[in-house]
Parts: structure tokens; sequence; C-alpha cells
């Protein structure tokens, strides 16, 4: 049986994040899942310019396309809050993700560290398995 | 009635360069304050320094640890919206230390009202983990000194974001009530009416969410409809209050439409619960649109000194219909299904 339902995975348009998805569609691929493409709109991104939520962003239509995923299983979902809180809500209803997927760096966060706070922080706190992707996957 | 606020502190070292919390907002508060005209009825109370113990009844240890470490290495962005530089760790604990300076000094005159003029806010500074522009949750640290004194304490939050920090810290703790008003949906995403507190305190959290372009007539009548009757029978002994100015019609971090006579009004409606003198204290949170910050310190002020209010006009919108019922509903629900389940579990 496919216990593998639906992936969330996070996306904040860094390299790191792409490559997250990339893994994700490439996995959900291999065992027929749906994958949640999630977006987290901080203050400073309401304030500038918020992604649409209605509309998925190209770069991740586009490589959709060149992994040949089923678009019918993918999902653009935008929630409102920081990326930690936004990734751990996913783990519950009404997203209710079986994994989630995050890069190991995303944008606006700590440097000098390993993994970006982000994802240290979904690590610590996250009830849901967690699959970190290195950046380096998008070059392999 | 006098004023008794917090002496300036240097912040300019907790500045990024174009981000929207920067020290300007201080001194737009402080022109506020000046524009009051008070004379030796505004008493400034020296500086403060929060110790670790008072620190620790809201933030991990670990945390704050982590959080000096990383400004005494220099600092940098600790999320998408959050930044701490070299000397945002002396800065937020002098932030946090004001507010206390603050209730002392009402505490010790029994008399007066308290504005703490600090920066970073602290609102969604969770117990161990920075957010929102937020380092130190400010409010939470006064109202968990005055919980240690043995003071039931309300915390009404009207900024314009949901202060998902505070609601954490006495998600389960019945001595503390939260009341927050706020836009919704909107960062950070938390603060639904059906958020009403942990087990242990049931019905110690209201949230009244507004829907975009909400105006201060609907502000009024929920808090005055949903919020007064909890409050009413929780009979605080200290009121503290998150008070954001972004909920302003000109802030660009939110989208609702109050002007600063709304603020005076609901300021108003809060000071009726206040117990006695010298028992209400104020803490700066979001407002980012320096003239309106300006203004609306200026409304709220006069407003709970007992002055009269001329600003701007208070904003009226369209009627909406069953807006308190809906919250009240989403309420009740969730504070019958937390006891049914609370009753499950004891058989």
């Amino acid at each position: 049986m496919n216990t593998l339902r639906t992936i969330a995975v996070g996306y904040d348009g860094s390299s790191g994040s792409e490559a997250a998805v990339r893994w994700s569609l490439t996995l959900a691929n291999a065992t027929h899942s749906t994958v949640i493409v999630l977006h987290a709109i901080g203050l400073l991104e309401h304030l500038y310019t918020a992604y649409p939520r209605d509309v998925t962003p190209p770069a991740i239509v586009a490589m959709a396309k060149e992994l040949a995923f089923d678009e019918q299983r993918l999902h653009w979902h935008v929630d409102d809050g920081d990326a930690c809180s936004v990734l751990l809500r996913a783990g519950s209803s009404p997203l209710d993700a079986d994994l989630l997927v995050v890069g190991s760096r995303g944008r606006g966060q700590r440097t000098g560290m390993l993994l970006g706070s982000t994802t240290l922080e979904v690590a610590e706190h996250t009830l849901t398995p967690l699959v970190i992707v290195p950046s380096r996957f998008e070059e392999d | 009635m006098v004023l008794v606020v917090n002496q300036a502190y240097d912040d300019s070292g907790h500045e990024d360069s174009g981000h929207p919390e920067r020290p300007e907002r201080v001194s737009a508060v402080r022109a506020g304050i000046d524009d009051l005209h008070l004379g030796s009825d505004l008493i400034v109370v020296p500086d403060r320094v929060v110790t670790r113990e008072e620190l620790t009844r809201v933030h991990d240890s670990g945390y704050l640890e982590e959080l000096a470490a990383y400004c005494y290495e220099g600092g940098g962005d600790l999320d998408q919206d959050t930044y701490a530089t070299f000397s945002s760790w002396p800065v937020a604990k002098q932030a946090a230390g004001a507010g206390l300076a603050v209730i002392e000094e009402l505490h010790r005159r029994g008399d007066g009202v308290g504005f703490v003029v600090t920066r970073p806010p602290g609102h969604h500074a969770l117990r161990d983990r920075a957010m929102g522009f937020c380092l130190l949750n400010n409010i939470a640290v006064a109202a968990a000194a005055l919980r240690s004194l043995g003071e039931r304490v309300l915390i009404v939050d009207w900024d314009v974001h949901h202060g998902n920090g505070t609601q954490e810290i006495f998600w389960n703790d019945a001595e503390v009530l939260y009341v927050s008003t706020h836009q919704w949906p909107l960062f950070p995403g938390s603060g639904a009416a059906s958020e009403v507190g942990g087990r242990l305190a049931i019905d110690r959290t209201v949230n009244i969410p507004l829907s975009p372009g909400a105006t201060g007539d609907i502000l009024r009548q929920a808090f005055d409809d949903i919020a007064a009757p909890v409050i009413d029978s929780f009979s605080p002994t200290w009121v503290l209050v998150s008070a954001g100015f972004d909920a302003h019609r000109a802030d660009p971090m939110g989208d609702l439409h109050l002007t600063s006579n709304d603020f005076a009004a609901v300021a108003s409606s809060v000071a009726n619960f206040v117990p006695r003198p010298g028992r209400l204290a104020m803490f700066l949170e979001g407002g980012y649109d320096l003239d309106a910050l300006r203004s609306s310190v200026h409304a709220t002020l006069r407003s709970v000194l007992g002055e009269a209010v001329a600003t701007e006009q208070s904003s009226r919108g369209e009627p909406r219909g069953d807006y308190v019922t809906r919250v009240q509903r989403d309420r009740l629900a969730a504070i019958e299904a937390l006891y049914s389940s609370h009753d499950e579990e004891s058989t």
C-alpha cells in the first residue's frame, strides 16, 4: 500500500528550495504522490512583492514539465507566516502532509552555518518525517 | 493623571538599512508623547537591567544563549523578516528591562498610566525563537514578572498582526487572559477565533480576527461584545497592552482601515477594565508609518489620560452582518470541544 500520499515542500525562490522541489517531484513520480509546493508570506513580502496566491510560479511549472510530472498532482499553496511555522502546519489538517521536504538553505538565513535556521527549526520541531535536500542535488 | 515612560536608550545599533523596523519609529512615538505637553505629569524612569531569571520565565535559556552568541558574532538575518546585529542583544535586553522599570514605578506610585517606548517589538517572539522583527517578548517578560507576584494579568493586543508569541507563552496559564484583535488572514497565520487557550486555561485566549478593510466600528463592537464579557469575569488585577499601531489605514504593513481616533476609542474601552490607578501599561509593538504612529500614540494616550481626543474621525464601514455572531460561534464550539475532550479523558 502506498502511504506516501502527500509531499509538502518549502519554496522561497532560492536555489536551495528549487533543489528541494526537484527532489520532491522526482520522488513523487516514483511513488505517485501529490506534491504541495508551500510558500510562506512573511511581513516583508507582504509589504513589498508577494508571490501570487493562485498562480504557480513559472519556475515550478517548468520543472514539472521537464520531469514529466502530472500537473494534476501538483498544488501551489501560499500561507501567511514565517517559513518554519508554515512548514510545520503542513503536517496537520487541512494539508496533512506525510512528508516535509526542505532545502538545506533558503533566503534570509543565518550565515556561516551548514544548515539554514528555518531548516534547523523545522527539524527540531516537526512531528512529520522530514527530508533535507542539499543544494547540490540540482547540480548532480 | 501622570504618564510614566521609560528613559530613552541608544537603540541605533539595532538597525538594518531599508528595514521598516527602524530607530525613527521611537522618535515618532516620543514626538507623539511630547505633543501631549504634560510638563511635570510626564515621569521618565531610568533604565533597568532585565535579569536572566526574568527572561527565562518566558524564554528557553538555550535560545537566549544562542541569540546572544549570534549577535556577538556580528548577527545577520534570523529569518526572512528578522535581523540581528552586533548590538541587538543589549538593545533587546534594554527593551525587556524598560517594561519592568515602568511597571515598578507605577506600582510604587499607585497611580498613572505607563507607556513603554521600545524596539525591537516583542509579541511575535516565541519561547525558543525570534520571529516577525521580534527578539525578546517584552510584554510577556512583564506579564510573567507580575504573575510571579500573584497578579492576574490581562493582555490586550491590538496590533494588526496576531501576537502568536504571547499567545503561545501563556497558552496554558489560567492567570493570564490574552485578547487579540488582528487582521486575518495575515502574518503570522495564527489567531483564529477557535484558538481559545490550552486545556489548563480554556477561554483564557480570545482571538478576534478582522477581515481586510475592517473599520473601527467593527473593532469596537467586536471588543465590546466578545472580549468585554470574558474580561469582566476574569477580573484582572493588571492590564497590559501590546500597542501596535499598524492597523492604521495609512500603515503599509496591513489592510485594516483604523484611524488614530479608533485606537483612542478601544484604549478607552480597555481602560474600563483597569482595577485601580497605576495598573495599566502599554508596550509599543508595530506601527511603521511615522505620521500615523505619532498621531495614534498621541490620541491613545490622551484617551487613557482622560482628555478629549480631537484628531482624525473614527472610521465606519459597511455593516458586516452577523460577524460577531460567527466569531462567537467559533469560539464557543472550540471551548465546548475542549471541555468535551477533557470529560472523555476523565471518564
